[in-house]
């Protein structure tokens, strides 16, 4: 390390080549921590649980033709009974929407009445699953307190009319929302509305089916209602049993149509298995965390390519100055700490400003995407990231360099 | 051909400035070969940038074939040095890349001559200096005396009217030294002035007249043999 | 001279493979990333409707109170006002628009029901979008008025139904009711689809199905797209149209911005006109987009898009500086030749010639490699990016010549300072060193 003081003599001689290097690691440093961040910010939800056993579940879009209103009871009773009695199915029930599933009802719910016109936030925001008192077994739903649904508790209603005085069943995170003492059985939560739902049930978990950050907030927050919505379109999720999942893919929509033929099940995401819906929920998050672990890789070799390559340019410009040096009773050991001390001192150059970029960068990204503060913890792990990068990456030059035999001093050109 | 009045070149650093010539005088008419002797340090290395506009100087005048030089811009002396100036370097100086033909070529491009000149003139060159066969080789492939006859035949393509030589021989063994020195004597028949540095007595005594430069100042041994000691000091800031 | 220069460029190429294969690479990188996620940039910020996408304009208007409204405009209607704007009839054309869900039914029994991507507006719509006719051609407004059964279908679907012929005149039957067809329409993938971003997020499959919004209204079609409500609309379909829920978009045709501005003013006026009924009991706030301007409000450029090519962006200035880096190590490794050819007469003008033209090979050869993992880059955007945006990234002639002029003008740029350097190299070098 006491060589500290003669290199930066040298670094001053070669001004452009260190502002390059150490140019170059800043800019890698910013970009890497923010992607890097990125990356973490995407895969995080990648692997939250939905509450649901999602092995051996589809879910199946269904739209009714011809039919709707209250045309639709009769005839997606038939469905679900002609589902319920198919072998290969375990359950079945009918839902408005599902987790992960990207578009539902959301509203306030409240431990107090709402009043008419909004002007108090609600306690919570929480979704709603329409549904019936198959749903805590098709789903696999875990009940942790309470009961589920009776069956004279379910009833038919218009989407546009009708009141949340019922029973419901609510996930765990929004019991405890409402009610931190944690004793929110038997009490009531009103759901934008005057009158309120009485609290029979919990359920561990059950998410929202959006994914955005705009939902991150009230992700676990639901409620299952008795209530099955009329109307032309619905979903089904069926629970099949064990190993006829692959039967039933293509068994259930063709009892569908065996028994109406008057409905679309769309072509593309009408039948999904839950193992395809969480992967198209979550594909760009996968895709976007992909993309970046990319570009860091690539980002750097290529910084540590570039390192290599000015190193080994100054190597062969210094031979006969190294030459001397060893002449002069210099070391092998000598020369190669020479030249990874140099290269640390740059790289400190280059981190110090990278950190304040890339902490700059985050600060912008933030005001300008949904995104979160930059960890500092990321950029600790960037800046000794490309410290050593930049020491493995002088290694092979500086070994070459060890290796200029003194003789080379004599040489004239 | 080259005339020199008066000339200085001073080298500063920041903290002291270093006459490598001073109040320096020489005149070499057309067609003379002249040798250019002396110590190392002397400031004949330095001579012969000047002579040859590899340099710019500090004080006094320079007339090159008539023309006053310490006037001209980069893109005037660049194009003097092409049209007017060969150069012979004690290393060479071949650019390892291209090979003999392309390394003859060089000069010839940057007069901006047609393809077909060019090409009568490489290969005329070639002829001249006996490699003709290895225009295809690279410089890797030649021998030291072969690589100086190629530096030559690259001087001599863009027919210069002055050759200016920095040690030709200093890296050759006798044998091929002296097969150079011929050459350079032929070139010198037919009309070329040459100026050539050297510290070796025998090659200078070929030459048509000696200059001896000490501590940055001519002693003409031909025309004024005395020495000017009292200017024989190194003069600092 | 250039063609002897461009020689000595390849030539060099060849001399430090290692050096130049990592230069290339760099470049090749940068580029490609650059080049992939422009381009869906480009498809999402893309003007579908360039040449009338100034006279084409959303209209928004607070029938909310401000703090429902969050602190924006919202994107949709109410019927009531909607209706009021059409029966005013303020504009050279205008339109109230919602996206519907009919199943068609198709003719022979034997084949299924299909749902097809439909809107309820009206006739003056398809003139307004500059929408291309195969056959026949739009409604009139006399069938608006008559709240027709008559519908508009797209070529796709005209070729499922009736295998291409002109099926002016015939019926379509949506949820058991008929539709005579008045027209179908040639292809038209407007992208984004600018009409209606507020429920396709912007892009999506073309639309295949047009009917009266008059028509979809008395038939009680409910909205297949977003209904936002601040207060209990309460119950059953006239509750619904007479409530404070919006859910339609509403575009006007105004010519010039005379016309713009005199809209705007109707609509101020309108605004008033209902706080002094007292509906609204705050002051009129109203608003005209353009297309551009509506495309940005409703941030149809998603944010992957906008980050990953600012990421990418970020990563070809790295690879430029590495550039530049490595460019100075070739140069510099040349000082001799440099100093020879300076000696023999090159002056310095060519000599920034010679560099920067080897440096232009150097980028040439970069845009190649950057132009083939473009192509492959172009293969996996669908993993990123949802596949309606995916489909239309596409590696046009624009986009290859882009690549190719993006990687040598940035080579040569980065070759600036270190051919600067190359020329500072003095002829007399030669001698010196000795």
């Amino acid at each position: 390390m006491m060589q500290i003081k003669p290199i930066l003599a040298a670094l001053k001689r070669h001004k452009a080549g260190t502002v390059l290097i150490a140019l170059q690691i800043a800019l890698t440093l910013a970009i890497v921590c923010n992607a890097l961040f990125i990356i973490r910010q995407r895969t995080e939800h990648l692997s939250r649980p939905t509450g649901l056993t999602e092995s051996n579940l589809l879910a199946v879009s269904n739209r009714w033709v011809g039919a709707d209103g209250k045309a639709t009871e009769s005839l997606t009773e038939t469905d679900l009974a002609a589902l319920r009695q198919q072998a290969g199915v375990a359950d079945a029930t009918m839902i408005n929407s599902y987790p992960l599933r990207g578009g539902g009802w959301s509203l306030g719910a409240d431990t107090k009445p709402s009043d008419k016109d909004n002007v108090r936030r609600p306690t919570a925001q929480t979704t709603l699953y329409f549904t019936d008192e198959h749903a805590l077994s098709t789903m696999g739903l875990k009940l942790v307190g309470g009961r589920n649904f009776r069956p004279e508790e379910v009833r038919w209603v218009d989407p546009r009319d009708f009141e949340t005085n019922v029973p419901v069943i609510v996930s765990q995170a929004l019991a405890t929302k409402l009610y931190p003492d944690g004793h929110a059985l038997g009490k009531p939560v009103y759901l934008s509305s005057t009158k309120p739902a009485t609290i029979i049930g919990i359920v561990e978990r059950l998410q929202v089916p959006w994914t955005g950050n705009w939902a991150a907030n009230f992700a676990e927050n639901s409620v299952l209602l008795p209530f099955l919505l009329q109307g032309n379109f619905g979903n089904y999720l069926v629970r099949t049993r064990p190993g006829e999942m692959a039967r039933m893919t293509k068994a259930v929509p063709a009892l569908l149509f065996k028994t109406n033929r008057m409905r679309v099940i769309p072509e593309e995401r009408g039948v999904r298995t839950f193992a395809e819906v969480r992967e198209q929920a979550y594909k760009s998050d996968r895709g976007m965390a992909i993309l970046m672990g990319v570009v860091c890789a690539v980002l750097l070799a290529i910084t540590a390519a570039g390192i290599v390559g000015l190193t080994s340019f100054w190597v062969g410009q210094r031979r006969k100055q190294i030459g001397v040096r060893r002449a002069l009773g210099a070391t092998r050991h000598d020369i190669l700490s020479y030249f990874l001390t140099e290269n640390l001192l740059i790289g400190a150059g280059g981190v110090i400003v990278g950190a304040a970029l890339a902490i700059g960068m985050n600060l912008w990204l933030v005001s300008h995407f949904e995104m979160e503060r930059l960890s500092l913890a990321y950029v600790a792990v960037g800046v000794i990231a490309l410290l050593l990068l930049g020491q493995g990456a002088v290694l092979a030059p500086a070994m070459k360099a060890s290796r200029v035999p003194p003789v080379e001093a004599t040489r004239s050109v | 051909m080259l005339k020199m009045t008066h000339l200085s070149k001073v080298y500063r650093t920041e903290v002291v400035e270093t006459y490598a010539l001073r109040d320096f005088n020489i005149d070499v008419k057309e067609g003379e070969f002249v040798a250019v002797t002396g110590p190392s340090g002397s400031g004949k290395t330095t001579f012969l940038t000047i002579a040859g506009l590899l340099e710019t100087f500090t004080g006094g005048h320079y007339h090159l074939d008539g023309i006053e030089v310490s006037q001209l811009n980069d893109n005037a002396r660049s194009k003097i040095r092409n049209e007017k100036i060969g150069f012979i370097f004690q290393a060479f100086n071949l650019i390892p890349d291209l090979n003999v033909y392309d390394n003859v070529e060089v000069p010839l491009r940057y007069r901006g001559m047609k393809g077909a000149e060019r090409k009568q003139r490489i290969m005329d060159a070639l002829e001249r200096v006996g490699l003709a066969s290895r225009a295809k080789h690279y410089p890797a492939e030649l021998s030291g005396g072969q690589q100086q006859r190629v530096a030559i035949a690259r001087a001599l393509a863009g027919s210069p009217r002055l050759l200016l030589a920095d040690e030709p021989t200093g890296n050759l063994d006798t044998q091929m030294a002296r097969g150079v020195m011929e050459l350079l004597e032929e070139i010198h028949r037919e009309g070329a002035t040459i100026v050539m540095v050297t510290h070796d007595p025998e090659l200078a005594a070929r030459a048509q007249r000696n200059v001896h430069i000490i501590d940055g100042q001519v002693v003409d041994l031909s025309e004024e043999p005395r020495f000017h000691a009292q200017n024989a000091r190194v003069a600092d800031a | 001279m250039f063609a002897y220069y461009f020689q000595l460029g390849l030539r060099s190429l060849r001399r430090n493979p290692l050096l130049t294969a990592l230069m290339v690479m760099a470049i090749g990188f940068g580029v490609a990333a650059s080049m992939i996620t422009y381009s869906v940039f480009r498809a999402t910020a893309n003007n579908p409707i360039p040449q009338k996408s100034d006279q084409l304009y959303a209209v928004q208007i607070a029938n909310w109170k401000p703090q429902d409204l969050e602190g924006e405009l919202r994107p949709a209607l109410t019927y009531t006002d909607a209706m009021a704007f059409i029966r005013a009839h303020k504009a050279r054309r205008q339109t109230a628009l919602y996206p519907i869900a009919p199943s068609v039914i198709p003719a022979d029994a034997h084949r299924l029901p299909i749902t097809a991507d439909s809107y309820a507006w009206y006739g003056d719509a398809f003139a307004m979008f500059d929408i291309p006719f195969l056959y026949g051609g739009a409604w009139s407004q006399a069938q608006d008025d008559a709240h027709a059964s008559v519908a508009v279908i797209g070529r796709e679907l005209n070729d499922k139904l009736f295998n291409g012929i002109d099926s002016v005149g015939k019926t379509i039957n949506l949820d058991g009711h008929d539709y005579r067809i008045t027209g179908v329409i040639d292809d038209w993938d407007p992208q984004p689809l600018y009409f209606d971003p507020v429920n396709t997020g912007g892009f999506g499959d073309p639309i295949d199905l047009f009917i009266p919004f008059t028509r979809a209204i008395d038939l009680q079609m409910p909205t297949a797209g977003n209904n936002n409500c601040n207060t209990d609309p309460g119950n059953g379909w006239d509750n619904w149209l007479r409530s404070e829920c919006i859910w339609i978009e509403y575009w006007a045709e105004l010519p010039t911005t005379a016309d713009a501005d005199a809209y705007k003013r109707y609509l101020t006026g309108y605004a008033a006109e209902q706080q002094r009924a007292g509906r609204f009991k705050w002051a009129p706030n109203v608003a005209l987009r353009d297309v551009t301007d509506w495309l940005d409000f409703n941030k149809v450029v998603p944010p992957e898009s906008k980050i990953s090519l600012l990421v990418s962006l970020g990563f070809l200035l790295i690879c430029l500086v590495n550039t530049i880096g490595l460019l100075l190590a070739k140069f510099m490794r040349r000082a001799p030749e440099i100093g020879v050819r300076r000696a023999l007469g090159a002056s310095r003008r060519e000599v920034y010639m010679q560099f920067l033209i080897e440096a232009a090979t150097v980028g040439l050869a970069g845009g190649v490699l950057g132009l083939v993992l473009t192509g492959l880059g172009m293969l996996s955007v669908g993993w990123v990016f949802d596949e309606q945006i995916a489909r239309l990234a596409t590696l046009d002639v624009s986009l290859v010549t882009l690549t190719v002029v993006v990687a040598v003008a940035a080579t040569v740029m980065a070759a600036f300072y270190p051919t600067w350097r190359a020329a500072q190299v003095q002829p007399a070098w030669q001698l010196k060193s000795n």
